[in-house]
């Protein structure tokens, strides 16, 4: 099975079937090499601000996961300054049935609910976790910063 | 891509699109397209054999519902299996014969009696009304099939996007093409042939119906059949299936899921703990299967794992299994582009590249040459031929450096007479064929002259031949002191 093929397929059926307010699509002809915006979502301090991210799909794709990241700054305590995201489904809980559009929800709800416990910047999920109308103020700042 | 993607939003727009439920039921969830050879895991979901076995090695669970179970408990569907394949081949006639068309413009003259199918599409297009303020937005915007629709009820304010139109746009060329001709035509709801109107309104339901009663196909007119065939051929898919030709296809599906046995002349190969094992094992285990040994360690595992999926997909599940030399030869493929060799840094006179730089003047010989070249019929005095000024080079190059590094000599010509008594002819040639098509570089070192590789010499035997190739192989891939 060709990786190019599923990803082919999978791009034609983000066109075809958009997520709500994700899209995506390959940068140039390198069908491996995608970007991807996803709005912030309304019930969170990213609310109004449009987030890029760079996605690598590897060769064995599906059965690795694509290497997703952040290209936009933003302050979550899931996300580094590299614009590394720690998502199970993006590591160990990967599934060849899962795909980008999946995902790209996923990192949505992330960005909704953050998951504290499993930090990837452990500053951000101690200010998430003590005082959260400062880590709002925070976020909601750099999402005008960087983000809109 | 030269190959069409189907999705099964492409039901989406006929007139039942619930049919892309089950579309999307026959499709595994791996790899997105319909199921090729379908296995059954033991949570009860079904995939392609390969894609499966592919991601237990990886991970051994159920992409679908995490499950853990071992790769031996898969079972073959054959029912799926022909399932899917019946389902495949009426598919395009399905969604051509369901799409919705409109071959009246001015419909306000003529009411059809009974015409079903018209009061399906206008339901349908008030729904899509309603749908608008949905996701169904989009797909009702960039699909290009609706356009006569849209004319019947007002016009929705939607906008298009460029590009989307590239995977629709060789389907929906078509339809536009083909709803020209039979603008004057309607498309009769029984056998989904196009008639002028007022035949179809008059004789010809009457007709169509009574014969369906009785179990036959209506004629067609025929200068229509003719319009129908030529636009066939513009399309290279036929329309529609005659009902004759769709039964049959139907009675071989039946008969070959009702003739389907597990065949068991070949054994299943068993997952191999490579840990426990020295190189030279797991070398002779490869040897004993016809592989190739190139490589590393890592190499052989990979390879070795890669064909031990590629088999007991082939054997054990697929119905129509293709021949072993097919499955090495789809493993070389595979060999070529995932199980990279490491990359020798100083091996600039590497006979295969030499023979890759060749191969780039005169490929089709080359090329020609090289596809016979595990068999007899291999012309060895060609191949002499082409490389002739290649092998004298390398020879003198060797000899230079043997004399440069003279001490160790002694030490080589033992190491390579053993190597050339333990390989085995088959599985080095293969190593040969696989390197020089994967562009890797072989060593050259002082061994060349140890052996007096004599290759203009005419006389040389093919024996001869492949030994020469072998020791300069041996040489590249297992360094003295490797072991």
């Amino acid at each position: 099975m060709s990786s190019s093929k599923r990803i082919a397929k999978e791009l034609s059926d983000l066109e075809r079937d958009p997520p709500t307010s994700c899209s995506a699509g390959p940068v140039g002809d390198d069908l491996y090499h995608w970007q991807a915006s996803i709005m912030g979502p309304a019930d969170s301090p990213y609310a109004g601000g449009v987030f890029f991210l760079s996605i690598h799909f590897p060769t064995d794709y599906p059965f690795k996961p694509p290497k997703i990241s952040f290209t936009t700054k933003i302050y979550h305590p899931n996300i580094n300054a590299n614009g590394n995201i720690c998502l199970d489904i993006l590591k160990d809980q990967w599934s060849p049935a899962l795909t980008l559009s999946k995902v790209l929800l996923s990192i949505c709800s992330l960005l909704t609910d953050a998951n504290p416990d499993d930090p990837l910047v452990p500053e951000i999920a101690h200010i998430y976790k003590t005082d959260r109308s400062k880590y709002e103020a925070t976020a909601r700042e750099w999402t005008k910063k960087y983000a809109v | 891509m030269d190959h069409q993607i189907t999705t099964a939003s492409d039901f989406r727009s006929t007139s039942i699109p619930n049919l892309y439920q089950l579309d999307t039921l026959l499709r595994c969830h791996i790899c997105k397209d319909f199921l090729k050879v379908p296995v059954l895991t033991p949570c009860g979901h079904t995939f392609c054999s390969l894609c499966i076995r592919e991601h237990l090695n990886n991970q051994p669970n159920c992409p679908l519902c995490l499950f853990e179970f071992r790769e031996s408990l898969l079972r073959s569907e054959f029912l799926v299996n022909e399932v899917i394949q019946s389902y495949t081949s009426i598919r395009p006639a399905l969604i051509d014969a369901l799409k919705i068309q409109k071959p009246i413009t001015d419909d306000d003259k003529i009411r059809k009696p009974q015409d079903s199918s018209l009061i399906e599409l206008i339901l349908e297009s008030e729904n899509d009304d309603s749908n608008t303020a949905d996701d169904d937005l989009q797909i009702v915007a960039t699909s290009e099939r609706k356009p006569a629709k849209r004319s019947m009820t007002d016009i929705l304010p939607l906008g298009s996007k460029p590009s989307k139109r590239s995977f629709t746009m060789f389907r929906s060329e078509r339809i536009k093409k083909k709803s020209k001709p039979n603008e004057q035509m309607a498309q009769c709801p029984i056998c989904q042939q196009f008639y002028p109107l007022k035949a179809l309104e008059k004789t010809h339901l009457d007709e169509c119906l009574t014969l369906q009663s009785l179990g036959k196909k209506p004629k067609p007119p025929k200068n229509l059949n003719a319009d129908l065939k030529s636009q066939d051929k513009e399309t290279s898919r036929p329309k529609s299936k005659t009902p004759e030709t769709d039964k049959s296809d139907e009675v071989s599906h039946v008969d070959k899921y009702l003739n389907s046995i597990a065949k068991e002349e070949h054994q299943r190969l068993p997952k191999i703990n490579f840990t426990s094992m020295n190189l030279s094992q797991i070398k002779q285990k490869l040897l004993s299967l016809g592989l190739s040994t190139s490589g590393t360690r890592q190499n052989f595992i990979k390879r070795y794992n890669h064909y031990e999926m590629l088999w007991n997909s082939n054997f054990c599940d697929s119905l129509e299994p293709v021949d072993e030399s097919e499955l090495k030869r789809q493993l070389l493929s595979w060999d070529v582009s995932h199980n990279k060799l490491p990359q020798n840094t100083n091996n600039n006179g590497g006979i295969s590249k030499l023979m890759m730089m060749k191969s780039s003047g005169k490929s089709s010989s080359y090329r020609k040459l090289l596809e016979n070249f595990k068999n007899d019929k291999f012309n060895r005095k060609g191949w002499i031929v082409m490389f002739q000024k290649d092998f004298s080079r390398l020879i003198k190059e060797a000899k230079l450096k043997i004399k440069s590094s003279s001490p160790n000599g002694s030490d080589l010509t033992k190491h390579i007479h053993d190597d050339g008594n333990e390989g085995k002819l088959q599985g080095v040639q293969e190593t040969d064929v696989q390197q020089m098509e994967e562009g890797q570089e072989i060593p050259l070192t002082e061994k060349q002259e140890v052996n007096e590789i004599n290759f203009p010499n005419e006389d040389l035997t093919d024996a001869d031949l492949s030994r020469e190739l072998m020791d300069m192989n041996e040489d590249g891939k297992d360094p003295p002191g490797s072991d």
